[in-house]
């Protein structure tokens, strides 16, 4: 019996979270019918000519009397409504809503005015936004403005009986189940120690229906999703104890217990910063974000990406023509790291040569720099007029480059920074690879005659391309994903042509007006690009690896 | 889960000062002649101390628009009018023309005034204006040029000494905005639509593209190169802001003067005006208190304070009465610009317009575009962001 109510413990848990959410929506859905219902009827009631419900209250504003000299300056007057009328200035201090009724009244102008026609006039209805849980609706009277506001009402409180209630009913119903399996089985699993195989279907019959009682709330508030999780959690956990899983969960966890307090707060963390921005940028990358609101709108923003926007394909916002300048972008970088590490590293392993750990230290200080503070120092040395890179073509009697005028010559200062930063990344791999290649093989094969070319194909490549290969992969990735040197150093200049997919993304988000869908459906492909290239360039190392 | 959440609440409330909370991103004099104004109201009402907290102007948007709905954030905050029109719309920002009447309206220029209203409603008091002015060094011009043919006409003296007659960030549509608006152009039309394309503003970039060709500005000149071009006595004049009084080196000669007319429509050439405001939060725990104390930051008093102590171009009329803001030629050559500017759009799609028309101006002055080609373009590209999927 224990074990059952133990699984009813679990899974009631499970249902009590839904329980609760639903129970906020429904609170808060409620609160604004019920609200919104009241101060309609309160207009209703003033334009009638009746008194207001006790606590709510009706006034009259008057028409605005705009300023002679200032047209957003507006001047109104209040009556309260079911009486002679009464005017006096609607002006600070003069009532406790003034501030309130005064900029209602403006609005309901501004709705009238952008609905076009007089005749027709919007009728304002909403909850007061200072939370007291206040309704406000304003309509247009015959020659002035009705305004209503309900008394302040708290949303309902959280049913504790009504959840105790079910959640006792729930674990009678789950006992009973495991009462009756027992009688029928009494061979079965009243004495702990070796667990038992399988459970018997009344005491599985009981804990559904135990866990499903706990549906009962969120049916009366009319939440269907949170009831057929319940259902699903319900029926999930019965056959669970078919299978027996959750006694081996349970095993498990109390057998591992040590190792899954260690990995818990990474796991959290992880969870928190990693997966939970994932999927929140996989949902936004379907909805499109005007000034604040959002609209789902299915795939048409990959739709707009894929098919260019209409744009030609020479045109530097088409989205192929940006990924051509990522690829290229990725394969120049990359190229140009695995030469350049692979040249020096070579000449940084010779024997004959004098302070190695200094020249080694020298080359790695670009990678210990940020590089956002590298970045800008490049930024700064292609400066056309006075920036360093001119000055010293200047000295050497050539033109100065403007740097970021030309497609090319903006793409060669992206490539040229992006080199300094990535070479030594590359270079560290390959002293590595190249330090535990056994000397006695270059012996021998000098003894045989080999030429130095030779020894290099045969000897140095082999034994570099294990340790190159998942290096290349992570730093095409690096590369692929650079924001830091291309927002920096180009900017996308000229004219976006030299953006890359990341940081036309950050166009999308923050220079487009905030067009975040945009900016999340390009994350998205992105990431599948990125992820098929993975799966890919794996393979592709293991394929050499294999040949070997 | 409740229960935490509670006690977070809780926790905040605590945090939750008395006081009124007013961000702002400002350091340095203009800093410390905020905290000095602020003091004075400190000093008058002990028991809702302005509470001033500098936040990174960085960060500052997105706080606030991720704080104010959560019923979080300042009662007050200082911030150029640009988003006035993006907040509006999404109730961040309260409006407050409730509480102003036609004499505290009469004591700002109009113009700053106008720049903070969106769809009719009144939503901040202008702190500061900023505009661009025309910079001139005093041993290379005698009098400061009133038309465009005048200021080309500086050209060949200082092609002699390898320097141009004007420097200003002439690929930004900040610093080309005097010539746009100048040959009658603009980017946004009277009624809020973006209306790029006119023959107007490509006759604008002919004329950019020209001062480039006569080698009367350098292309493409951006803030440090504008600044040593005119230190070093390379550039006679310089379209800048009052910002640009901190660059200019010890020992240079020089004075402010008001932009000139174009020649070839007889019109001032009209920088954009940006307004540094005082914005209510839409969830200021007491409004009526939080806009008395907008109100004393925005008097006459402390528009002198920060006029004397920052050096800020203040909007209050009455400021420039006091005889030490009077004396200070700067002040009085941006307040003189101040006639002839246009309101930066509060509009959101002015956002989107940035980019778009610097990418152009570059190929134009590059002199590898047709001007009435690129405002097509440039318009097509602004429009194409305002629409998408909807």
């Amino acid at each position: 019996m224990r074990r059952h109510l133990r699984d009813f413990g679990l899974g009631a848990l499970a249902a009590f979270i839904i329980v609760t959410v639903a129970f906020v929506a429904f609170r808060n859905h409620d609160l604004v019918e019920r609200q919104t219902r009241a101060a309609n009827a309160v207009v209703s009631d003033a334009l009638g000519g009746r008194t207001a419900m006790p606590g709510s209250r009706a006034v009259f504003v008057s028409r605005a009397t705009p300023s002679t000299k200032h047209s957003f300056l507006r001047r109104r007057s209040m009556a309260p409504a079911g009486g002679p009328l009464v005017w006096r200035p609607l002006a600070p201090g003069s009532d406790p809503d003034a501030k309130l009724l005064y900029d209602t009244a403006t609005r309901l102008d501004r709705a009238a005015a952008s609905s076009g026609s007089r005749t027709t006039p919007a009728r304002i209805v909403e909850l007061v936004p200072d939370g007291s849980g206040r309704a406000i609706a304003a309509d247009h009277a015959a020659d002035h403005i009705v305004i209503a506001i309900t008394a302040p009402a708290s949303p309902a409180p959280y049913p504790w009986v009504v959840m105790l209630g079910v959640f006792g009913l729930g674990a009678a119903l789950t006992a009973a189940g495991a009462l009756v399996d027992r009688t029928a089985s009494p061979s079965g699993a009243a004495t702990s120690g070796a667990p038992p195989v399988g459970v018997a279907w009344p005491a599985r019959l009981g804990t559904f229906a135990g866990i499903g009682v706990l549906a009962i709330p969120t049916i009366l508030w009319g939440s269907v999703v949170a009831a057929t999780l319940i259902v699903i959690i319900a029926a999930g956990l019965a056959f669970a104890q078919h299978r027996n899983l959750t006694d081996r969960f349970i095993h498990g966890v109390r057998e591992h217990r040590t190792a899954l307090g260690f990995l818990g707060p990474a796991a959290i963390s992880m969870l928190v910063l990693v997966a939970a921005p994932f999927v929140i940028g996989l949902f936004i990358g379907f909805y499109d974000h005007h000034h604040g609101s959002w609209t789902f709108v299915g795939l048409s923003n990959f739709g707009e990406l894929l098919s260019g926007g209409g744009r030609a394909l020479d045109d530097p916002l088409n989205f192929w023509f940006i990924v051509g300048v990522t690829v290229l972008w990725t394969v120049v970088n990359v190229t140009f790291h695995v030469v350049l590490g692979v040249l020096l590293a070579l000449l940084l392993t010779r024997p004959w040569l004098r302070a190695k750990g200094m020249w080694r230290m020298l080359f790695i200080v670009p990678w210990a720099v940020p590089n956002y503070i590298t970045a800008l120092i490049w930024k700064g040395m292609f400066e056309g007029e006075y920036g360093a890179i001119n000055s010293l073509l200047d000295l050497a009697g050539l033109d100065g480059v403007t740097w970021f005028g030309s497609w090319i010559a903006s793409f060669s200062a992206n490539v040229i920074t992006n080199t300094w930063l990535g070479f030594p990344f590359m270079l560290v791999v390959a002293i590595g690879a190249l330090e535990s290649i056994p000397k006695e093989q270059y012996e021998a094969a000098a003894v045989d005659g080999a030429s130095a070319w030779q020894r290099f194909r045969h000897i140095t490549l082999p034994y570099l391309r294990p340790a190159l290969g998942p290096a290349i992969v992570l730093g095409s990735i690096w590369t692929f994903n650079m924001f830091n040197v291309i927002h920096l150093v180009s900017g996308g200049a000229p004219g976006g042509s030299t953006n890359t997919l990341v940081t036309d993304a950050y166009r999308w988000a923050f220079d487009r007006g905030e067009r975040y869908g945009m900016a999340a459906a390009e994350g998205t492909l992105i990431f599948l690009i990125l992820l098929l290239w993975n799966v890919f360039g794996k393979r592709l190392v293991r394929a050499k690896g294999a040949t070997e | 889960m409740k229960r935490a959440l509670l006690l977070l609440a809780l926790l905040a409330a605590c945090e939750r000062p008395q006081g009124i909370l007013l961000w702002h991103a400002y350091n340095g004099a203009e800093k410390d002649a905020l905290e000095e104004t602020a003091a004075t109201w400190n000093a008058a009402h002990p028991d809702h101390p302005l509470q001033l907290v500098a936040v990174p102007y960085g960060a500052f948007a997105d706080k606030l628009t991720s704080a104010i709905p959560g019923g979080n954030g300042p009662d007050l905050f200082i911030y150029p009018q640009d988003r006035i029109g993006d907040w509006a719309t999404a109730g961040v920002i309260e409006p407050i023309e409730f509480w102003v009447d036609d004499a505290r309206a009469d004591a700002f220029v109009p113009a700053a005034t106008s720049a903070m209203v969106h769809e009719g409603s009144l939503y901040g008091l202008p702190l500061a204006t900023k505009s661009l002015a025309l910079f001139y060094r005093t041993d290379l011009v005698a009098n400061p040029p009133t038309t465009t043919d005048e200021l080309l006409a500086l050209t060949p003296a200082m092609r002699q000494r390898a320097g141009y007659a004007v420097a200003y960030a002439n690929a930004d549509l900040y610093g080309h905005a005097p010539w746009l608006h100048g040959f009658g152009g603009h980017v946004l039309a009277a009624d809020g639509t973006v209306d790029i394309a006119t023959p107007e503003a490509a006759r604008a970039m002919e004329f950019a593209r020209s001062l480039v060709v006569a080698g009367a500005a350098p292309a493409q000149a951006e803030g440090p190169l504008v600044a040593t071009l005119f230190n070093e006595g390379k550039a006679a004049t310089v379209i800048s802001g009052p910002w640009f009084v901190a660059d200019i080196a010890d020992g240079v000669p020089w004075a402010v003067a008001t932009l000139p007319k174009v020649s070839a429509t007889g019109e001032w050439a009209s920088p954009f005006l940006g307004a540094e405001a005082v914005l209510m939060s839409a969830r200021a725990k007491d409004k009526d208190l939080a806009f008395e104390a907008m109100a004393a930051l925005t008097s006459d008093a402390s528009a002198i304070v920060r006029a004397k102590r920052a050096r800020q171009v203040v909007p209050n009329l009455a400021a420039y009465n006091d005889p030490a803001v009077k004396s200070d030629k700067v002040l009085a050559a941006f307040r003189a610009q101040l006639a002839h500017t246009v309101p930066m759009p509060t509009a959101p799609a002015m956002r989107m317009v940035w980019t778009p028309y610097k990418t152009a101006l570059v190929e134009i002055l590059a002199g590898r575009a047709q001007p009435a080609d690129t405002v097509q373009s440039v318009e097509r590209e602004v429009e194409s962001y305002l629409t998408g999927p909807r």
